[in-house]
């Protein structure tokens, strides 16, 4: 007789004491067919609770046995409850547990029921079925008997529950006389597939027959002569459901697949229409709308053309494949999960798991009631996915795919006139076929939809309490409720509008480590080795500007702006904190002549795009910080220069010439020169503003296009794209920068930074020679400033060179300035990926945000 | 921060026994890290000349202040000018001749007045030159200021705020000695520690003899007292001004509660929404409205809200008084929590807002949030006129005030699908011409059903 055990789950051994429960299993284990630890036997728990193996009470008085069977009975229910604690947990892990005890009464036999139900895995039964005789022949020749008269009781309890037992809501029941011929076959978790050369993933067809063949043939997939389509790689392609309805060729479509999966060539998993289209196949009492009276209209046409009995054959031949079909899939690589596919969404716990709780929620996601207009309403089901495995979706049209929290939203909406997407793994990477029209016609195009709601404010309730961000660099980011609050206070008060929010850049490290050399604070040599030390050996070193930073978000016109942000304007300029740079009169002019310089120059058509997207460094930095200027470091060195060429002119004559004295003065003369070099330093970044066209622009990174970003991009090409721009417009300038591959390229930075610091200019930035550069696996700081020597008197007075001074300057640390600078770095990047990808302006503005936030935390030295 | 002081004239030399510093040698202390520094330029017969100066530890001094969090606490004028700091640090060199306890022999010259020219500096203060003067010539000495350099590429500021001031008369040393000690803390902007009973002992003491009759007295005292706060004669005078405006503002302020109180009571609501509800004012007025069973205060300052919530918690007692819910809110982002809501206000709210960001805000409110009622009140710039403003805005944060009718055509404007019945009213004294200094617009919700 065979028996086939599910890979996870329960197995029941039901029968009276005696009736061969523990020597089947025993004779199954020394021949290797199950483990040991899967065999969760009562009596080995009476034993663990309490020490005794069995209890006797045939030779005690009355008034003992009484006290045995009440202790007997206590400890079966310790041991019971350990037993089944043991079994849950194995339960949440995905193991099998075959239970070893009597199992006669109902009750027992339905907590195990529940638990397998409650962790969605199926529950098998097997009855040993053996006669009272023998029962009681073997019971004599133990070495604790249990008695006649207990085993003729049991035995009759099984006879009267064995009846019942098909009943009870078993995966499957078996019955056993024998042991002797019982061949035990385990399966695999029938959800999980290996990936094997690869698989592609596609999204909602819904009848959509003919891009789905041009979107096979453009991954590859070619057909053979028995019509089948293959990849030449051993590819196989996997349905998210909803194949058919709304569309022209359903019918077609589920043949097709039908077919293909029947032989091993693809996967198509349920979903909400297949579901309605198997339960009408199987006749069962449903209504056919949303497009599923299509499916009705094609088969009924077919009977038309082809008669009766050849519709039938196919309909019965659909009905047993979509009634099959699984909830969800898991694709494993060597044996662990990778991804996992289904069709509307999935809890974590579901995973790898079939129930008809699980299938449900494959099929619905998460829904919430009907709306207004009769329609579920959407939980986002993925805010709840924690695991580390990617899930793939579709059910949900959107434009484009969305990746959230770990998961892919692949169904562009090709019956709605969208895209049909195909997700290709292990590749990562999506292939679309644009729609030949919408068919399904329907007035609340959830594309259209989509694209509205895109623009609505965000929900505060999604930011209030403190959130998290999920980056793609550096995982998730927190945000604290206490500094979010002031954050939203900004955006609500001073900042440009949320929409235009795009991007807030990030903080930048200086040397992570002050300098070795005497009389600098920081030098380019801990820059180069900071990098070297993260194994990057190709890097860039820029000329920092002095000015103010600035974003600029720049579109080719207002229409554009209107499409991207809903805002008619050219665009926006504004500062690190999210303020508009200019005044609206100042803006207005400056985005006008940037926009025809830009037009005129070819940019916008060059490079197809309707926007490009900025970081760059206004000059001169009296424009933004004038009232600082003046009344902080102007004031301070008038103060200084008075103070101090008083002291110098006092300390000039002295009553006898003591020594002392001249000690001081020499020690005044070198402190008004420091006073005088203070001044110097800060008014090397002012000039005169009279009109826009005094102002330069240096820009250093393009950020983004149309629907793409350039984080993929050598720095190198950033200043090439800068020096175009320079080219384009007088507004822009150019950046001077070294690459440095060698230790003769460092010496010459070193050279070329000490150069251009003598006379006050701020210093340089070195970069790794990508945008995004990891070391040891780790996101590593994407810049570091090294600030000259005359410079830092405008950050750390102008005393700070005095020796006792340096000496206690040199002790900073820069480690919390570091894991800020990578976090909004992270957050920058993952708003504008967002940005591009047209994601909604929530889902932008938590990014943006995030920074303002982490910016409002008063917890870095400032002079950093 | 140095103090100079000359004196010539017969028996000069005796400055020496009254400040009891050896004019042979210098004089250096430590003072918290922070060297103060004393030697003799002249000393001749008849002229001596003494600098004491403080050369301060610049982090030490940055270190001691709060605030490190902002970049300006590392870049400021503490270390040079002369306040009561520099006062604190140079007591102990200067403490003889301050106390005028010089060796008995010469206690007679405590009171001798020399020729004395004082010079310190650098100066920070708010002050005008013509306040200093004020503060020094009825005390019989004449000033001399000196500015410092602003010869700046770029036009940064016209005149220097670092001065030099140089006084002379005929004094004793000890109660010029005395009167700088009260007078440069005075005129410092800043005051590096707290007031306590002692300053006003030290005010008592080192004021003696003058400062009771100083014209200047009243402002001495305030200023030396200060707690943190900054007072200038100049803001004082500006204070009088403002005191009137400010009257005019709560009762026109009193009169618009009033007013939203009515407009509200008409539609008998049970869920009212106070948007950028500020310190709560009008919430806890529509508290005692009766039968109004849920106020929601909705402000995104948390200094205000704070405020708000103290209002509300002092009169929660009170029979009748339902207290408003302070919540987290701002226009520029959904919050399902105002939905459905009776009533929603925007009293005095629009005009601090960018006016290109405003109709997306008020969009959410007609269309999602969907009162039925909406009540919105800004300044009628027209008014203005009354109060004789000219150009001017009612609140340096007002980004617009709006006449009648830009403020008629712009609530139309949010009602194009013609969802809501708008009614205009005002609040206030209403002028013949310039209709009421606030206006309102009361959106009615078509079929909400009054």
């Amino acid at each position: 007789m065979n028996i086939s055990l599910p890979h996870a789950g329960i197995v029941l051994l039901i029968g009276p004491s005696n009736s061969g429960k523990s020597t089947l299993l025993q004779t199954k284990i020394d021949q290797g067919e199950i483990k040991q630890s899967e065999v969760i036997s009562s009596d080995a728990f009476r034993l663990l609770v309490n020490d005794e193996e069995f209890m006797e009470w045939r030779d005690l008085s009355k008034g003992e046995v009484l006290y045995a069977k009440e202790l007997y009975q206590r400890v079966s229910q310790e041991a019971f409850a350990m037993m089944d604690a043991l079994i849950e947990t194995r339960c949440r892990l995905n193991k099998l547990s075959i239970i070893d005890a009597t199992n006669l009464h109902p009750d027992d036999r339905k907590r195990y029921v529940d638990i397998a139900r409650k962790h969605h895995l199926p529950i098998t039964a097997i009855l040993l079925d053996t006669e009272e005789s023998v029962l009681l022949n073997r019971d004599e020749a133990r070495k604790h008997p249990r008695g006649k008269r207990r085993v003729r009781q049991q035995y009759q309890t099984f006879k009267r529950e064995k009846h019942f037992v098909k009943k009870e809501g078993y995966k499957a029941v078996y019955t056993i006389n024998t042991t002797k011929e019982i061949h035990v076959h385990r399966h695999s978790n029938p959800l999980e597939i290996d990936i094997g050369q690869g698989i592609d993933v596609i999204g909602d067809i819904h009848g959509c027959f003919e891009e789905m063949i041009a979107l096979l043939e453009k991954l590859g997939y070619v057909k053979n002569e028995q019509h089948f389509y293959v990849h030449p790689e051993g590819r196989r392609f996997l349905s998210l459901g909803d194949i058919m309805s709304r569309g022209p060729m359903s019918l077609e479509t589920m043949l097709f697949f039908c077919r293909h999966v029947k032989e091993g060539l693809a996967y198509m998993i349920d979903s909400n229409h297949g579901w309605k289209i198997a339960r009408w196949l199987d006749k069962r009492k449903v209504t056919l709308s949303h497009g599923d009276e299509r499916v009705k209209e094609e088969l009924d046409l077919f009977e038309v053309q082809n008669g009766k009995e050849q519709t039938e054959e196919i309909k019965n031949d659909l009905k047993e494949f979509l009634l099959k079909a699984p909830s969800h899939y898991v694709l494993t690589r060597n044996g662990s999960p990778v991804l996992v596919c289904t069709h509307a969404g999935i809890k974590d716990e579901f995973i790898g798991r079939q129930s008809p709780a699980v299938q449900d929620f494959c099929r619905y996601g998460d829904t919430d009631g009907l709306d207004e207009k009769g329609k579920p309403v959407r939980k986002d089901w993925f805010t709840g996915h924690k695991q580390q495995t990617l899930i793939v979706w579709g059910h949900d049209p959107k434009p484009r795919p969305l990746v959230i929290n770990n998961t892919i939203n692949i169904d562009q909406g090709v019956v709605f006139g969208g895209k049909l997407t195909a997700f290709r793994y292990p590749e990562k990477e999506y292939v679309s076929v644009q729609a030949k029209k919408d068919y399904a016609g329907v007035l609340d195009n959830p594309l259209t939809e989509w694209e509205k709601a895109r623009l609505n404010p965000p929900n505060i309730g999604a930011f209030l309490n403190g959130y998290s961000v999920l980056t793609k660099e550096l995982g998730e980011v927190q945000v604290a409720e206490s500094i979010v609050k002031p954050a939203i206070d900004a955006v609500s008060h001073v900042t440009v509008p949320i929409e235009q929010l795009v991007y807030i850049p990030p903080t930048m490290s200086p040397t992570p480590d002050t300098s070795a050399e005497a009389g600098f604070l920081e030098h380019p040599a801990e820059a180069f080795r900071y990098y070297r030390d993260h194994g990057i050996t190709k890097m860039i070193a820029e000329k920092k500007h002095m000015g103010s930073r600035a974003v600029l978000l720049l579109f080719k016109d207002c229409e554009s702006s209107k499409k991207h942000i809903g805002i008619n304007s050219l665009g926006v300029i504004y500062t690190r904190s999210g303020r508009r740079f200019f005044s609206r009169e100042q803006e207005t002019e400056l985005l006008a002549k940037l926009c025809a310089d830009l037009t005129k120059g070819g940019y916008f058509n060059n490079y197809e795009t309707d926007f490009v997207l900025m970081d760059a460094e206004i000059m001169p930095w009296n424009l933004k910080a004038k009232e600082l200027i003046s009344s902080q470091y102007a004031h301070v060195a008038e103060n200084a220069v008075l103070d101090r060429t008083a002291l110098v002119e006092k300390l000039g004559i002295s009553h006898g010439n003591q020594g002392q004295v001249q000690d001081w003065l020499r020690e005044y003369e070198q402190k008004l020169e420091n006073a005088h070099t203070f001044k110097q330093v800060f008014q090397k970044y002012c000039w005169d503003v009279q009109t826009m066209d005094d102002i330069q622009i240096a820009p250093f990174h393009i950020l983004a296009h149309s629907g793409k970003t350039f984080f993929d991009q050598p720095h190198i090409w950033h200043m090439e794209m800068n020096r175009l721009l320079a080219g384009m417009s007088d507004y822009f300038i150019e950046t001077d920068y070294k690459v440095i591959t060698s230790e003769d390229d460092e010496k010459e930075v070193i050279k070329w930074w000490e150069e251009m610091t003598k006379d006050g200019h701020e210093g340089i930035v070195i970069k790794p020679e990508f945008f995004v550069a990891h070391g040891k696996g780790k996101l590593i700081q994407p810049a570091i400033k090294v600030r000259g020597q005359k410079y830092l008197h405008i950050i750390y007075g102008m005393d700070y060179l005095e020796p006792q001074n340096l000496e206690r300057l040199k002790k900073r640390n820069t480690g919390k300035k570091q894991k800020m600078a990578l976090k909004e770095f992270a957050l920058g990047i993952e708003g504008i990926e967002r940005f591009v990808n047209k994601e909604s302006i929530e889902r932008i503005h938590g990014c943006t945000l995030a920074v303002l936030a982490l910016e409002s935390d008063p917890v870095i030295d400032p002079r950093l | 921060m140095q103090l100079t002081i000359r004196a010539v004239g017969e028996k000069a030399q005796v400055l020496s026994h009254l400040l009891a510093k050896n004019p042979n040698n210098v004089y250096e202390r430590k003072q918290k890290g922070h060297l103060v520094r004393f030697f003799y330029r002249l000393f001749k017969e008849k002229e001596v000349e003494a600098t004491i100066f403080v050369t301060p530890d610049p982090i030490e001094l940055s270190n001691s202040r709060s605030n490190p969090y902002d970049i300006t606490h590392y870049i400021n004028d503490r270390e040079f000018a002369v306040s009561s700091i520099f006062c604190s640090f140079i007591r102990n060199a200067l403490g003889t001749a301050l106390n005028g306890q010089p060796k008995e022999e010469y206690a007679e010259w405590v009171h001798h007045p020399f020729d004395l020219h004082v010079e310190f500096g650098p100066i920070v203060s708010s002050l005008s030159d013509k306040q200093m003067h004020e503060l020094f010539d009825p005390l019989g000495f004449s000033v001399d200021i000196t500015y410092g350099e602003t010869d700046y590429k770029a036009k940064l500021k016209d005149r220097s705020t670092a001065r030099f001031l140089s006084i002379r008369g005929i004094k004793t040393l000890r109660d010029t000695l005395r009167q700088l000690f009260i007078l440069i803390p005075v005129m410092d902007n800043y005051k590096h520690y707290y007031i306590d009973e002692k300053e006003i002992e030290k005010l008592e003491r080192y004021g003696k003899g003058w400062l009771e009759d100083h014209p200047m007295r009243e402002y001495i005292y305030r200023q030396s007292l200060r707690f943190k706060d900054l007072y200038s004669m100049i803001e004082n005078k500006e204070a009088v001004k403002e005191a009137v405006k400010q009257e005019k503002k709560v009762r026109l302020n009193d009169l618009r509660y009033e007013k939203i109180i009515n407009l509200v009571k008409q539609v008998k609501p049970k869920t009212v929404v106070d948007f950028g509800s500020g310190e709560g004012k009008l919430a806890v007025r529509l508290g005692f409205l009766p039968g109004v069973e849920e106020i929601l205060a909705v402000e995104p300052s948390e200094s205000a809200s704070l405020q708000a919530i103290r209002r509300f918690e002092k009169v929660q007692e009170k029979i009748g008084f339902v207290q408003p819910t302070s919540m987290w809110g701002s226009l520029f982002y959904y919050d399902e929590r105002l939905k459905g809501k009776d009533v929603i206000i925007l009293c005095e709210v629009i005009e601090h807002i960018d006016e290109h960001r405003l109709p997306k805000a008020v969009e959410m409110i007609l269309h999602e949030y969907r009162p039925n009622t909406f009540i919105v009140t800004t300044p009628n710039r027209e008014y203005n006129e009354v109060y004789d403003m000219n150009e001017a805005l009612r609140h340096t944060d007002h980004r617009f005030e709006w006449t009648r009718p830009e403020f008629e055509y712009w609530c139309k404007e949010r009602n194009k699908d013609q969802a809501y019945e708008l009614r205009f009213d005002g609040a206030g004294e209403e002028h013949e011409q310039h209709g009421f200094p606030t206006q309102i617009c009361v959106f009615t919700r078509k079929g909400a059903g009054i």
